[in-house]
């Protein structure tokens, strides 16, 4: 029995180096949940409500790493508890006619799913079937599933979260230097920078053991954070840490544009730099050249003088310890992300940052696999090894590792928002699969999601809870947790980590591998399908040979042994710590660069004008006067993602148990709203009722929301499922909604809910 | 059939028109003349003083490539005129003799400077030829002439104390010239500012180094200099302002004389309707510092309270983005109904497409935002009222509708003021000097027509050194590890227990465990501890 075991954090992508150890008091390990565990009822609720676990089962300890350097914020601390949670589902639950889950063998739950795929392929065609992934999921699962997808269940439709996280920040990544990795340079390398420019990112809450590599910057006054909130990474400007920029919403891209004329006109541009590395640089110029400092003032509300500071740090930095521009969410995720992300590319490339030894542009992922999870399949227009599906070499690559016909590997699918826009419509999907997603509260527009998801004549969702997606769901089938099983993720700097058993699992519940492997048999799928995450991702090796993110060269013994394999890292070569010190990844060598420009921005859709008696009838609710104003959203440190997992956990939950509209005290006092009183966030998408926080951290026309709550406090029901036309990616961190007082009746209901729970 | 536009003038707001018809040339929909009279494709005018001053280069301020655009189909005809236009075969004749079709016809000849009625300068507007060291800082080469007497450190005498005077003042004192603004107001910025706002303004200037004299009407330009060229600015009261260079800075005037030749509408600019159209003639469209958007209706409230070309460039790329939509839509519907070049036919397709192209909103008054590195300065609106003027803030209010309230901010000692006329709580005007970030905020609550906050001193606070507010360090209960979520209380707690360094409060708290940014913090309650034991 494994006493002790190095892993990493089950969360972030930051995927902190832990040990888990076996108190000896609980030697040999308890099967938790050997006993079946009865569905619960209201899944929110019994999440609300429950018990301290009995004891973790696991010791989790620090791990000296590059990444974290031992350090572990409250999430990695706690993430042991979870493994014994008396949610934890532990054998396939089947929802019955009434309504409630009730368990069923795995020999009737395969039965079920095979002839539901059947049934819907001989009604509707195999694109009626879809799967959802997610970027939790480790490569070697991720791999197999846009392997059964295609194969197995013969259909395009496969996406995965990570369309809501990196998928603008990959397509400027492959547009400018041909490869995306999210960091291009392993993270100790910020520490020795004199200035780094960090746009929607608010590490400090995110990924703590992060800030580390900040202090050097910090200390050489170097720290340069954009965010319309005074989060806590920007309170790290103050005390002559650097500089805080806080735009309005929606504005990131202009302020870049400006920081890029700055650098042309005051004569900060890396010129030899920019004449061999680059190509594009007159159009450049020529499109930012409208974009003059005070003018970019008026469109932000950034003081011109902060605009032309920030930009003469960056190229001083540049010339001394190194200068880094580092993107987030809260700059990506927006119709307009693609062009965000490019224009912080294109000032990098115009200060001749990527491409140096000590300098570059990153961007920040966010899910512990979202970098390994959008490189080898699961993506809708992709196969293994970052290569295009619409690519005749990639296709024949792949058609000859699966030994298949290259007919039969399908066509490019649906972007998720489009996945989840055609649920249980005519030529939609019919029959869902879920993977380490909940959906039901990440997604944007999540009243439409949700009201998609029962429209579905077949829903299966895996995971270790019942999560709000799963409380929807036909089939829930128990999957394991990270502690109990074994496989590889690529964190935020593309490094390739082992992730290692250290439990048994509870007895009912199976790897996603096994549950894949065991379908396609059912279902007479060509080619193989492994149980043994070695297996797979041996296999994943062959497949990736030759693409971008090349792994070819990378095996477990490897990674045991504690080699840094940084991707691409064939086979009989080396590993690469840092991207485009030769070379771009285009066929000329040259990072692009690509004009962008502000898009007019449609009429905010939450102020409808041509459904104008919505819009009347929104308004007339009774009580003081409710407010347009503009809504962001984003994490607490205590959560993550959906809170599927960190709700479960009692010391996060009793620190953060809801969700909290920050509010400024001027714009509160105007609407009557005080520190703790109910109000309603509304729009014509839905209605998030919660407690509000009155702070002088956000901008007086802005109001913020964590996103991992659900039910009356789902920020994403006020989402718009707009999207970004190259990325896909949709708007979440510009959407208009009115803010008021709660009604009475509205503050009773809520007040009852939480009661009963 | 594809629709033949011709744009007449090649500036900043014909380059955007431009750029936004690129996607109807290259499809075919539409072909494209633009006759420049420059040499250059279109640069960055708002640069130019910039330019002179030696802050960006010639080549930076290009905003089209006419390389480009002819490889994507566009016909550039630079360094030639437009002779005249004839309506009645829709075509435009030009100085090289040729003579293109149009179909629509876009006039973005901008504007020109303002030229003083002084003895010694030439006041014929349309062909001013200017004596040596007299410029009036508009194009490249002016530019190069100013340049030439900055960096020769040179006596520059600007004349104007408009927002383009004082930038180019501004930037010359800066970069090492000797500069005196003459302007014949009370104060500078005399259109826009209020009076307490321009004493700010002229001290600020004065600090910056700039000589300021105010009050003076010229009456003359004086040539001593050994090459004839300018010497002295003569004023009224007989005094005489020395200098190597002058600088005209006297505002600007639209170029109608083109479509006054062809007997369109013109007050200030060429009158143009809500579409952009010239009065009258749907086949002709106006933008730019040249159009003056007031339409033909006479009940038109809009247009009652309209201004003249506001001559900033933000208002022009606006209505050049409007009118590239809807000249699109325009030609989309020639090629679906080829007879039918008007867009008043009612009906559906592409032309009820462009006819139900919502117009273009009239454009608030503009916010001027002086370009400077020492001055900070933003204006916008009307901000003659003070706060005592009861007659002032109180006519218009009938009708429920608000009266006008005005806060107001001054400390001259420091170079800093702010105004906030407001009516409902929105601002209508603003001033702010020596307040970089109430000056970035006010101007966007002004832009977004947005409610100020009740509180408006939280305003003038935003660049005080109590922002961002205080962590408390005092309070022992407060989070001194965010990442693990642990007190200043339990780190005290455990400091009791026997803990007596970092590790041990670590291993005892798992405080600064995480991302050690709190090491510091909790070194000094462990000081504190030991020290209160000693004591």
């Amino acid at each position: 029995m494994t006493k002790s075991a190095d892993t990493h954090c089950p969360y972030c992508a930051l995927q902190c180096a832990m040990t888990l150890k076996s108190p000896a008091a609980l030697t040999p390990a308890v099967q938790p949940g050997s006993d079946p565990v009865p569905a619960p009822p209201a899944p929110p609720a019994a999440a609300a409500a429950a018990p301290a676990p009995a004891g973790p089962l696991l010791e989790v300890s620090g791990r000296d790493f590059p990444t974290n350097r031992g350090g572990l914020c409250r999430k990695g601390w706690t993430s042991a508890s979870l493994l014994s949670h008396p949610g934890r589902v532990t054998e396939p639950m089947l929802k019955d006619a009434d309504g409630v889950h009730r368990p069923v063998s795995w020999d009737e739950a395969l039965r079920l799913i095979t002839a539901a795929v059947k049934e819907t392929r001989d009604r509707y065609g195999a694109d009626a079937v879809g799967v959802f992934g997610g970027g939790g999921l480790t490569n070697e699962k991720a791999y197999q599933l846009g392997k059964f997808a295609r194969l197995a269940l013969g259909t395009s439709r496969i996406d995965y979260n990570g369309r809501f996280c990196m998928s603008s920040a990959a397509a400027a990544g492959m547009r400018a230097f041909g490869v995306d990795r999210g960091l291009p340079f392993p993270l100790e390398d910020l520490d020795g920078a004199s200035t780094i420019l960090m746009l929607g990112s608010n590490v400090a809450e995110t990924m703590p053991p992060f800030v580390q590599h900040l202090q050097g910057a910090r200390d050489a006054g170097g720290l340069i954070v954009v965010d319309p909130r005074r989060s806590a990474t920007a309170a790290f400007t103050s005390d002559g840490g650097g500089l805080h920029l806080q735009p309005l919403p929606g504005t990131d891209l202009t302020l870049l544009l400006g920081l890029s004329h700055v650098v042309i006109h005051e004569g900060l541009a890396d010129t030899g730099f920019i004449s061999t590395r680059t190509s594009g640089f007159e159009a450049l110029a020529r499109s930012v050249n409208a974009f003059w400092p005070e003018r970019v003032q008026s469109l932000t509300g950034v003081p011109a003088d902060l605009i032309r500071e920030t930009a003469r740090r960056l190229a001083d930095g540049a010339t001394k310890g190194g200068a880094y521009i580092l993107t987030g969410r809260g700059v990506e995720q927006h119709i307009d992300g693609t062009d965000t992300a490019t224009a912080a590319i294109n000032l990098s490339l115009l200060l001749g940052l990527p491409g140096s030894s000590r300098s570059g542009y990153g961007t920040l992922t966010g899910q512990g696999n979202g970098q390994g999870g959008r490189e080898h399949g699961q993506k809708a227009d992709q196969l293994p090894g970052y290569r295009k599906i619409t690519d005749p070499a990639a296709r024949a690559h792949m058609a000859k590792v699966w030994d298949v016909p290259e007919s039969l590997i399908p066509g490019p699918g649906l972007p998720a928002v489009q996945l989840l826009k055609s649920l249980g419509q005519p030529d939609g999907v019919r029959c869902l699969f879920v993977h380490a997603s909940n959906i039901a509260v990440a997604s944007p527009d999540a009243n439409a999601v949700i009201a998609g998801l029962r429209s579905l004549d077949f829903l299966v969702v895996c995971d270790f809870f019942v999560s709000e997606t799963a409380a929807e769901a036909d089939l829930i089938l128990p999957v394991l947790q990270w502690a109990e099983e074994e496989g590889t993720l690529t964190n935020l700097e593309g490094r390739v980590l082992r992730r290692r058993r250290a439990l048994q699992p509870p007895a009912g519940a199976r790897s996603e591998l096994w549950i894949m492997a065991r379908l396609a048999e059912l279902l007479e799928a060509p080619s193989t399908y492994s149980e043994d995450p070695e297996t797979v991702f041996e296999e994943l090796r062959l497949a990736s040979a030759g693409g971008l993110a090349d792994y070819s060269g990378i095996d477990y013994a490897i990674l045991d042994r504690g080699e840094a394999a940084y991707w691409p890292f064939p086979a009989g070569g080396t590993g690469t710590p840092r991207l485009f010190l030769d070379a771009f990844a285009h066929a000329d060598g040259k990072a692009v660069m690509t004009p962008v420009a502000p898009r007019r921005r449609r009429p905010p859709a939450a102020t409808p004008d041509r459904d104008s008696s919505r819009d009347i009838s929104a308004r007339d609710i009774p009580g003081p006067g409710a407010k347009t104003m503009t809504l962001i959203t984003g994490r607490l440190l205590e959560h993550y993602q959906s809170g599927a997992q960190t709700r479960r956990v009692s010391e996060l939950f009793a620190s953060q148990p809801e969700a909290k509209m920050q509010i400024h005290p001027a714009a509160a006092a105007s609407m009557g709203v005080t520190d703790g009183a109910f109000v309603s966030v509304a729009n014509e998408r839905g209605e998030v009722l919660c407690r509000a926080e009155l702070s002088t951290d956000i901008r007086p026309e802005t109001v913020f929301l964590p996103f991992h709550f659900p039910e009356l406090e789902s920020a994403n029901r006020l989402t718009e499922a707009a999207t970004d036309p190259i990325s896909g990616m949709p708007e979440f961190k510009f959407n208009k909604v009115w803010v008021r007082v709660a009604t009475n009746a509205q503050q009773s209901s809520v007040l009852q809910t939480s009661e009963a729970s | 059939m594809s629709e033949q536009v011709v744009i007449v003038g090649f500036g900043p707001v014909a380059a955007r028109l431009i750029d936004e018809l690129l996607p109807a040339v290259r499809s075919g929909l539409a072909h494209l003349t633009v006759i420049g009279e420059e040499s250059d494709a279109a640069y960055n005018r708002v640069l130019v003083a910039d330019l002179g001053v030696g802050r960006t280069t010639a080549g930076a301020l290009a905003l089209s490539d006419a390389a480009a655009l002819v490889a994507d189909g566009v016909d550039v005809r630079l360094g030639v005129r437009v002779r005249r236009v004839d309506r009645a075969r829709q075509r435009v004749v030009l100085t090289d003799g040729t003579t293109p079709h149009y179909d629509r016809l876009v006039f973005a000849t901008g504007s020109r400077p303002v030229i003083p009625n002084l003895t010694g300068l030439n006041p014929d507007p349309a062909h001013p030829v200017l004596p040596a060291g007299v410029t009036a800082l508009r194009d490249l080469h002016d530019a190069a002439v100013l340049r030439e007497a900055v960096a020769g450190g040179k006596r520059v005498v600007v004349l104007g104390g408009g927002v383009l005077g004082l930038e180019t003042a501004l930037a010359a004192a800066e970069e090492g010239a000797r500069v005196t603004v003459v302007h014949n107001g009370r104060h500078p910025l005399g259109r826009n500012i209020d009076r307490s706002g321009g004493g700010v303004l002229a001290a600020s200037l004065r600090n910056c180094g700039v000589r300021v004299a105010g009050n003076a009407r010229s009456t003359g330009v004086e040539h001593n200099a050994p090459d004839g060229g300018f010497s002295a600015l003569l004023l009224e009261d007989g005094s005489a302002i020395d200098g190597d260079l002058l600088v005209l800075s006297c505002g600007v005037r639209p170029r109608t004389e083109l479509a006054e030749g062809c007997g369109l509408s013109t007050a200030t600019g060429i009158l143009v309707d809500h579409k952009l159209r010239a009065h009258h003639e749907p086949h002709i469209f106006a933008i730019g510092d040249c159009a003056e958007v007031r339409c033909p209706d006479p009940a038109c409230g809009e247009c009652r309270t309209a201004r003249g070309p506001s001559g900033l460039v933000g208002p022009g790329w606006r209505q050049a983005e409007w009118l590239a939509e809807y000249l699109t839509l325009l030609a989309e519907g020639t090629a679906i109904c080829p007879g039918d070049s008007n867009d008043s036919a009612p009906g559906g397709g592409a032309v009820g497409a462009a006819a139900s192209l919502p117009e273009l909103p009239m454009e608030k008054p503009g916010v001027i935002v002086l370009k400077a590195r020492g001055t900070n300065l933003a204006v916008a609106g009307d901000v003659s009222a003070d706060p005592w003027d009861e007659e002032v803030l109180s006519a218009g209010a009938v009708n429920g509708r608000a009266r006008l309230q005005v806060a107001q901010w001054a400390d001259p000692e420091h170079g800093r003021y702010v105004k906030m006329t407001t009516r409902a709580g929105v601002l209508e005007g603003l001033v702010a000097v020596g307040m970089p970030r109430t000056a970035a905020e006010l101007v966007q609550l002004f832009e977004r027509g947005a409610e100020l906050p009740a509180d408006r001193s939280l305003l003038l606070r935003l660049d005080g050194p109590d922002q961002p507010a205080s962590h408390g360090a005092a309070d022992a209960s407060r989070t001194v590890c965010r990442c693990a979520g642990v007190s200043g209380t339990a780190v005290a707690a455990a400091v009791t227990e026997g803990c007596a360094t970092v590790p041990e409060v670590s291993a005892a708290t798992r405080a600064g465990t995480g991302c050690g940014g709190c090491h510091e913090d909790i070194k000094g309650i462990i000081e504190a501890h030991f020290q209160g034991a000693v004591a």
